[in-house]
């Protein structure tokens, strides 16, 4: 027996576990380390998810880490049935506890008062489990592992040496997570011992009280716990877990679990079985229970809960093991030196021996520090000039000086670094992304090397713009450099798949992310824990934006929205409380957007792999992880504008014939950049936001290059720091270019004196200190370092001045590099945007039908819908309606410049409708598509409403209304549904007993035998049936014989605003006119003023503007307020419109909860020294009140324009928002507002940066409101006199 | 039988283990300790739930017997952390 020894946790269940655990790895690890442990273990549930992060945090935290992994055992095998069979007393504690009692006093009793659950065995716990075994088929099957018994899985350490494999033990644990997400149910992973035994290698099973054996001791069968014990020590190395967390029966079962474990002779460890950081977070870990098994909290689901499953210190877990071994003799068990004798001693000391046999070392056992890539055959570095030459050749560039120099440059950085084989690799999967004949882009820094360029990776010659490698790549930074690769969004799938057949699952995977709580659903979660209705629960998440979850109390209180909206009321403050407590931790695993791992060989040993929803191998770690544990990761990020352009280019070839290479278009085409200098940009790729549209009016771009500063410079660093003024003013020729010093006049020469890019701020600092590039790139990272900032100065100014720069001069700079660098852009990171931007720009200047065909189809931007197809509209293209003899799936191109809408614009359409429909055209009539096209009823319906059958009775005479048919659908579906009622008798509809026969009229039988989803019992039609047909086709009927029953122009025709209100709810377009067109009327007698002629108004100009909400938007801003920023579309273009936090008290229920609106404000002009002529249409408005359209109309509908002009004077008219309904009664929103200190202050708690830049706690958080690519349902409100539904008869 | 009871109960402790404790008037002397455990309150269903530690209830089910011919029954007595009041919850006897 050793000597005293600190206690380490062994067990231990970290936020990685889902809804389980509370902690964060590094949280624990810091608290192992406080308490004097000498390791800690991280255990979590189903998988590794933490494991990278614990091992980081360990070394942080100076103390050894331990990783394993507590997996279900799979129901039905031998072992999880001891346990199943166990269930029927296993939650009766009190009962089995004491059997002196139980054999005296019998284990009924009445129903406890006590809060201890099952206190006696008494009836209600007991049953629960019962029927569920009865029933097993009735447990969803992501709950099937809530009921299992569970095992803990630890690898032990090896110190493998630095060789290629990682040590046996994580190898095993690896293969085995992976094994039990492999088997069954994807989402259920689970285990058997014979599994475990195929991966025993270095791996000790704990067997603790969750157990097949823990639990069949708890069930007083110590036979099977005995059998099944032996069964485990039969597969694999074998202890027991001893865990008294001292609920009811706990320090007796674990007392039997020890003294079984001496019985046997198999050694026994202690444990906490740890799943919170300490006591106080017992109820965040109750209500994770709730939420994980879809129950309310209650006693029955939570038998037994305490609080004591935190990270205990050596003290308190010597007192457990004091407890269990019934022993507390020994006062002092830490010290005292173990002879005593205490049986606890025996027990801590296995412990604490077991921890140090598995304490892993990082290196050597996890492998984690050494890079892991995949294998390349030859020499990788003399392949990859090979290629780099033939690129030389291929761009043109082979006698060209400057790139060879550039060329031996870079690949001297590339083969000390050791990646050529890393850079052979991406060229390859790009080739093989763009062989497959999706287009592929580079993102990111990697634009800047010419490597890149010449092997086909990047199509941006770097040489030309200027950009530098070292921003990529520099001289002794390690790890991978990052290359993002932008791909179809539409294909992405289909460019994973090419990459892990080319690689193998054994080398290649898809990067996971974790999704954590946030506001909404930390509330969900919490609600529904704590029993609220779920109406309710939906209402008060959907109130809230996309902030994280511990600011929602915070957000209660800032914002104006939510202070309106009867949220903050004591009965919900706990719920709150409870839901911020969940901030950040991890809900469920998803496939991260865009990366993807490559590995050697051994992929499959050093990261557990389980599937993506996709059947995507997807890997337990993180980006972080990926990169921590040295594979490449690579971006493959689905973009789609590329898919909107790759669909626009098919469209095009469609409909012309020709094909036009977008990636060879000339880049300098004065059309286009005269399109976008208008700000005509709509669609476009990167310069379609309001803001960016003011920016390239401003900016009026002339070549790629003003693009990239374009890009660069719409950030909210240079925004806000106004680089862009003085940037114009300079470009404009308005001030002369202005440089610190002479030297820096050709690192900022391209933007007269402004730093703008990386590159610069690289250039300048090598110019001032000599250092080399890739030592200013070392010291670029470290300015946006606030700790490292003022080593950085030092180092500069001394280097500066040693050569021969002044004070004075070394001062301002340094003022220019920190006010700016940490703002800057990378260059190539621009240049690589630059280049789809100026693709879509082009492709709607030159083939805008087309251009607009992509983009609906693929809906890439920010904007809704319909405002694209208002910006078609206005470009002069023709809106077709949907038809079903001429719509294609996705929207196209109809020569000359026509666009016809997609049939799966249609709301609730399914892809096999869509398929039938097409396949089964051309149709002759309603009868005839119904027949044969197998589309719903309901979507049959909408089809008719929006006038997709129109065309099929376009011939002379008169035609059905769509209202007629509707009707006859009606008709065509009733019978049918009389027949499907037949079979049950008590649903024998009236109309077939006429007569007394259960016979059908020749009517009844032709109708309904068109019915195309009859099932199989349908009679087959008779000839005489048919007859109705096509020979009693009256006029206009096209010849269905519904024309008998529905007569021609019996219901009368939709009006033109029933028809957009009908496109708005089905299509969300308004496809035949423009909403706003419905209002023309009312704007002219309020003389609001048209966004086609807003910019003739000088600045400062009271006016009122009315259209469309097209979109909301809350940037950051200099001033740390919160602006609103919202496009309004009122047919004739877009106005921008800023809310600032003075009106947001009583504009921002409104402004988020209506659709249509009226607004006041003040023209605002951007850029005041700008000459009119340059200005071009720079306009905004700065908002200070605003109305409901909708409602304004209905006010003048019923009263008149004066009685609008009183409401807007009186500002007492509600909106539309639920928020604003709520007004009246909103008592603490009143009470908030008695605060005027609140007011027209910036929010609470906002992030100020070090350069003096502010940024509101809700910036960039969206709105609270409803989806703004949706319009509501209801446009108009129902007033008397306006036709309630469809069918007015 | 067991019997529900949840009357107050006087104990008389040492470092929180029962050693006697008076019910209805009579003295009953703890022999033995079968079973000693802890369960948190519900503190979702109050009012206001203070969402730090909740509160907890040690429960305690011992032998005891008033003394003279009476054979010891089991007790199970309860003791709110919150409040320090003791009460007995059943008796088996």
């Amino acid at each position: 027996m050793s000597g005293p020894a600190e206690f380490a946790h062994l067990h231990v269940a970290s936020s990685y576990s889902m809804r389980y655990g509370t902690a964060g790895p590094a949280m624990l690890a810091a608290r192992a380390r406080e308490s004097g442990m000498p390791a800690l273990a991280l255990t979590d549930r189903d998988g590794l998810y933490g494991a990278v992060k614990h091992a980081a945090a360990c070394r942080q935290a100076e103390i050894s880490p331990i990783l394993g992994v507590d997996l279900a055992l799979r129901a039905g095998t031998p072992a999880a049935r001891g346990g199943r069979e166990a269930l029927g007393v296993w939650d009766a504690p009190g009962g089995r506890e004491a059997p002196r009692i139980r054999g005296a006093l019998g284990i009924g009793g009445a129903p406890g008062i006590g809060e201890a659950p099952g206190t006696g065995g008494s009836g209600s716990s007991h049953r629960k489990p019962r029927g569920r075994r009865a029933n097993p088929a009735a447990v969803p099957p992501r709950l099937a592992n809530e009921t299992a018994a569970r095992v803990t899985l630890l690898a032990l350490g090896e110190g493998g040496g630095p060789g290629e494999s990682p040590a046996p033990g994580w190898a095993s644990l690896c293969r085995l997570v992976s094994a039990a997400h492999q088997s069954g149910e994807r989402g259920v992973p689970a285990i058997t011992p014979d599994l475990v035994a195929d991966h025993a290698d270095g791996l000790v099973v704990l067997l603790g009280p969750a157990s097949d054996v823990g639990r069949a001791i708890a069930a007083r069968r110590p036979d099977r716990a005995a059998a099944a014990l032996a069964r485990w020590r039969e597969r694999a190395e074998t202890v027991i877990e001893i865990v008294d967390h001292h609920g009811p029966g706990d320090t007796g079962n674990a007392a039997r679990m020890l003294r079984l474990a001496r019985e046997v002779g198999v050694p026994a460890v202690l444990t906490n079985a740890v799943r919170y950081l300490e006591a106080a977070d017992a109820p965040v870990a109750q209500v994770l229970d709730a939420a994980r098994q879809l129950v309310p909290l209650g006693r029955r689901h939570l038998a037994g809960h305490n609080a004591q499953a935190y990270l205990k210190d050596s003290e308190q877990m010597a007192r457990v093991a004091a407890r269990v071994c019934g022993s507390g003799s020994c006062p002092g068990l830490r010290s005292c030196p173990g002879r005593c004798g205490d049986p606890a001693h025996q027990l801590l000391a296995d412990t604490a021996a077991l921890a140090r046999q598995c304490s892993l070392s990082q290196a050597d056992d996890l492998g984690i520090g050494r890079m892991h890539l995949p294998e390349t055959a030859g020499d990788a570095l003399a392949q990859l000039r090979q290629r780099c030459q033939a690129g030389l050749a291929r761009r043109g560039l082979d006698s060209d000086r400057d790139a060879a120099r550039r060329l031996d440059y870079e690949l001297g950085i590339i083969a000390r670094a050791g990646l050529a084989s890393y850079f052979l690799t991406v060229a390859d999967v790009a080739a093989l992304i763009s062989g497959r004949g999706i287009r592929c882009a580079i993102r990111g820094s990697g634009a800047g090397c010419l490597v890149n360029y010449l092997i086909g990776i990047s199509g941006i010659d770097p040489l030309e713009h200027d950009l530098v490698m070292e921003r990529f790549l520099s001289e002794g930074r390690k790890g991978l450099p990052d290359i993002d690769l932008d791909v179809e969004s539409a294909r992405r799938i289909e460019a994973y798949r090419a990459i892990i057949e080319r690689y193998g699952e054994e080398r290649c995977g898809c990067v996971s992310m974790m999704e954590t709580y946030r506001a909404r659903s930390a509330i969900r979660d919490a609600a529904a824990a704590l029993g609220l209705p779920p109406h309710e629960i939906d209402a008060i998440a959907k109130a809230f934006g996309h902030i994280r979850a511990r600011g929602i109390r915070r957000a209660l209180a800032d914002l104006p929205e939510l202070r309106a909206s009867n949220l903050a009321i004591p009965q919900l403050t706990s719920l709150f409380r409870i839901a911020e407590r969940l901030d950040g931790l991890p809900r469920h695993i998803a496939m991260h957007p865009c990366g993807v791992v490559l590995s050697s060989a051994t992929l499959l040993d050093r990261v557990p792999v389980e599937r993506s929803a996709d059947g995507l191998p997807l890997c337990q770690f993180d980006m972080d992880d990926v990169e921590a544990a040295g594979m490449i990761k690579l971006d493959v990020l689905g973009v789609r504008m590329q898919s909107a352009m790759a669909y626009a280019l098919d469209e095009i070839e469609r409909t012309r014939g020709e094909r036009v290479d977008i990636d060879a278009i000339s880049q300098d085409d004065k059309p286009t950049f005269e399109m976008i200098s208008s700000g005509r940009t709509i669609g476009c790729f990167q310069i379609e936001s309001p803001g960016q549209r003011e920016l390239v009016t401003r900016l009026t771009p002339r070549g790629i290059g003003d693009l990239i500063v374009d890009i660069s410079l719409f950030r909210p660093g240079p925004v806000n720091s106004d680089m862009i003024t003085p940037y114009l003013d300079i470009k404009h020729q308005r001030r002369p270019p202005c440089y610190p010093h002479e030297d820096l006049t050709d690192p900022l020469g391209e933007t007269g004196g402004v730093v703008i890019f990386h590159e610069q701020v690289l250039r300048v600092i090598d110019t001032m200190t000599g250092c080399g590039l890739s030592e200013a790139e070392r010291r670029r990272r470290q300015l946006s370092d606030e700790s490292a900032r003022e080593d950085v100065r030092t180092w500069f100014g001394g280097a500066a001045r040693a050569r021969g720069y002044d004070h004075a001069i070394v001062a301002r700079v340094w003022e220019v590099l920190e006010a700016f660098g940490a703002f800057g852009f990378c260059k190539a990171h621009a240049a690589a945007f630059a280049i789809p931007t100026y693709q879509s720009a082009w492709l709607k200047r030159h083939y805008p039908a087309a251009f607009y065909a992509g983009v609906l189809t693929h809906d890439p931007g920010m904007y809704p819908k319909r405002v694209i197809t208002g910006d078609a509209r206005l470009a002069g293209i023709r809106l077709l309606p949907v038809d079903v003899n001429a719509s294609a799936g996705d929207w196209q191109v109809e020569p000359p410049e026509s666009l016809r809408v997609g049939l799966r614009e249609v709301k609730g359409i399914s892809d096999a409708e869509v398929t039938r429909i097409i396949i089964g055209r051309p149709y002759a009539s309603l009868r005839d598509f119904w027949r044969r096209a197998g589309v719903s009823r309901p979507v049959t319906e909408r089809l008719v409403l929006v006038g997709a059958l129109d065309s099929l009775y376009a011939g002379p005479g008169p035609r059905p209304t769509r209202r007629d048919l509707l009707a006859r659908i009606g008709v065509l579906a009733g019978p049918a549904r009389l027949v499907r009622a037949r079979p049950g008798p008590s649903h024998a509809a009236p109309a077939i007993s006429s007569g007394g026969s259960t016979e059908r009229g020749p009517d009844q039988l032709a109708l309904g035998s068109d019915q195309p989803a009859l099932g199989p019992d349908q009679p087959a039609l008779g000839p005489d049936q048919l007859a109705l047909g096509p020979d009693a086709s009256g006029r206009g009927d096209s010849g269905d014989g519904l024309a008998r029953i529905v007569q021609v122009g019996e219901l009368p025709e939709l009006s033109a605003a029933e028809r957009v209100e009908a496109e708005l709810e089905i299509l969300g377009i308004d496809v035949s006119r423009h909403v706003i067109s419905f209002y023309e009327e009312m704007l002219r007698a309020l003389g609001v003023v048209r966004a086609e002629h807003l910019h003739r108004c000088r600045s400062g100009t009271s006016v009122l503007v009315a259209g469309v909400k097209t979109s909301t938007q809350t940037p950051a801003v200099r001033s740390g307020q919160r602006v609103i920023f919202a496009t309004l579309d009122d047919a004739t273009g877009q106005m921008n419109l800023a809310f600032f936090e003075s009106v947001q008290e009583r504009c921002a229920a409104r402004l988020f909860g209506s659709w249509l609106l009226v607004v006041r404000g003040r023209v605002r002009r951007p850029g005041r020294r700008m000459a009119p002529a340059q200005e071009g249409r720079a306009v905004s408005v700065n908002a200070t009140e605003c109305w409901d359209l909708a409602v304004l109309e209905e006010i003048r509908l019923s009263r008149g324009i004066r009685a609008v002009r009183a409401a807007m004077a009186a500002g007492d008219v509600p909106g539309a928002g639920i928020a604003a309904a709520d007004r009246e009664t909103a008592q603490p929103a009143d009470r908030d507002a008695a605060h005027p200190a609140d007011r027209g202050q910036r929010a609470s708690g906002a992030v100020v940066y070090p350069t003096g830049f502010t940024l509101s706690p809700y910036a960039e958080t969206g709105s609270s409101g409803g989806a703004m690519k949706d319009p509501p349902r209801k446009l108009w409100h129902a007033s008397p006199g306006s036709s309630g539904g469809w069918i007015s008869g | 039988m067991s019997r529900v009871y949840g009357e107050r109960v006087e104990i008389t402790a040492r470092d929180n283990r029962p050693l006697r404790f008076v019910w209805r008037g009579r003295l009953y002397g703890v022999l033995a300790v079968l079973e000693h455990w802890v369960v948190s309150s519900q503190w979702w269903q109050r009012n206001n739930p203070d969402t730090g530690v909740p509160p907890e209830r040690e429960f305690w089910r011992v032998e005891a017997s008033p003394g003279g011919n009476i054979p010891p029954a089991v007790y199970e007595l309860r003791r709110d952390a919150g409040t320090g009041d003791w009460l007995l919850v059943r008796v088996w006897d």
